[in-house]
C-alpha cells in the first residue's frame, strides 16, 4: 500500500494582525513590530528596518483603502530561513491600483539607491510624490524587495522581503 | 539671530521643537499624516525669519528625531529647495544628524544632493 503523506500544513505567520484602515493605529502597530523583531531576532538593525517597512506599507494601505465594512487591513510577518517577509493586504480604491502598479514597476527598474535618489528628486519638483518616496524608502532604508499580488475580491497584498541581517 | 519668542512651534503629537537663536532642534518622531500643514508651515516661518534676519547659516538639529515618515522627510527636502532658489537671498542650511540612526544616515546625503551649494550635513554626537 502506498504511504499516504499528510498534507503540509499552511505556514503560520509569526505575526498576524487585522485592523481597520485608520491612521492613528499605525504608530502602535509599527512600535509593536519593532519590539517583536528586536526581541525575536535580537537585532536592532532589523528592528529599525522593520519600522520603515511597516510605517510606509501601512501608510500606503490606509491612504488608498476603501472605507467600507470590508476595508480591513491584514499584516503578516513571516520568516523563511534567513529571509523575513512583511506583507500587508488591503482593499484599495480601484482608481489607485494602476498608479501603485506603475510606482512599483518604476521603482523596481532601478537599484534601491538610484530609486531612492530619484524619489527625492521627484519629491523636490512634484507636489504629490510622497507615495514613491515611501516605497523607495522600503527598498533602500528597509533593504527589502517589494512585490504586489492581487487577491480575490479586489484585495491586494504588498510584500516586502528582506534578510534577517 | 532668530528670536525664539516670535517663533512658537505647533503642537504636534510625539514631536518637540525647540527654537534657539541659531536654529531649531527636533525631538521625538514625526509620523502624522500631513506634517506639511503644521510643521511645514512652522519651518517656512523659521526660513522667512532667517531671511529677515539676514542669517548666513541656520542649524536644524535632527539628532533627537528617532523616526520619521516619508511625508516628514519631504519637509526637509522642501527646506533644501527653499534655500537653493537661484537669484534670491539665502543662507546655509546645516542639518545636524546622528549617523547611527538609519533614516538620518541614509536620507540627508540624498537631501544634500538636491542643494549641494546651500546644504551642509554635520555629524553630531
Amino acid at each position: 500500500m502506498a504511504e499516504q503523506r499528510e498534507p503540509t500544513p499552511p505556514e503560520r505567520p509569526l505575526v498576524l494582525m487585522r485592523f481597520r484602515p485608520v491612521w492613528t493605529y499605525i504608530d502602535g502597530v509599527r512600535e509593536f513590530c519593532r519590539f517583536f523583531c528586536q526581541t525575536t531576532f535580537k537585532t536592532s538593525d532589523l528592528a529599525e528596518r522593520a519600522s520603515v517597512v511597516i510605517q510606509e506599507t501601512l501608510e500606503n494601505a490606509v491612504k488608498y483603502s476603501t472605507q467600507g465594512d470590508d476595508a480591513e487591513l491584514e499584516l503578516r510577518i513571516q520568516n523563511h530561513g534567513e529571509q523575513i517577509e512583511f506583507s500587508v493586504s488591503s482593499l484599495p480604491d480601484p482608481r489607485h491600483l494602476s498608479t501603485l502598479r506603475e510606482e512599483l514597476s518604476s521603482i523596481a527598474s532601478q537599484t534601491p539607491e538610484e530609486a531612492y535618489v530619484a524619489a527625492f528628486l521627484r519629491a523636490a519638483t512634484e507636489p504629490d510624490a510622497s507615495s514613491r518616496l515611501g516605497l523607495a524608502r522600503i527598498r533602500h532604508e528597509g533593504r527589502a524587495e517589494l512585490s504586489l499580488e492581487e487577491e480575490p475580491g479586489g484585495r491586494i497584498r504588498i510584500t516586502a522581503t528582506g534578510t534577517l541581517c | 539671530m532668530l528670536n525664539p519668542s516670535l517663533l512658537v512651534p505647533p503642537d504636534v503629537a510625539n514631536v518637540e521643537v525647540r527654537v534657539a537663536p541659531v536654529g531649531i532642534a527636533l525631538f521625538g518622531s514625526i509620523t502624522t499624516k500631513e506634517p506639511d500643514r503644521s510643521l511645514g508651515v512652522f519651518f517656512r516661518k523659521v526660513h522667512e525669519a532667517a531671511l529677515a534676519e539676514s542669517l548666513t547659516e541656520l542649524a536644524v538639529d535632527v539628532r533627537g528625531l528617532s523616526f520619521v515618515n516619508s511625508s516628514a522627510i519631504r519637509l526637509f527636502i522642501d527646506w533644501a529647495i527653499w534655500v537653493s532658489q537661484p537669484g534670491r537671498p539665502t543662507y546655509r542650511l546645516r542639518f545636524v544628524r546622528n549617523p547611527s540612526v538609519t533614516w538620518q544616515r541614509v536620507s540627508f546625503p540624498a537631501i544634500a544632493q538636491l542643494a549641494a551649494a546651500h546644504v551642509v550635513i554635520e555629524d553630531g554626537k
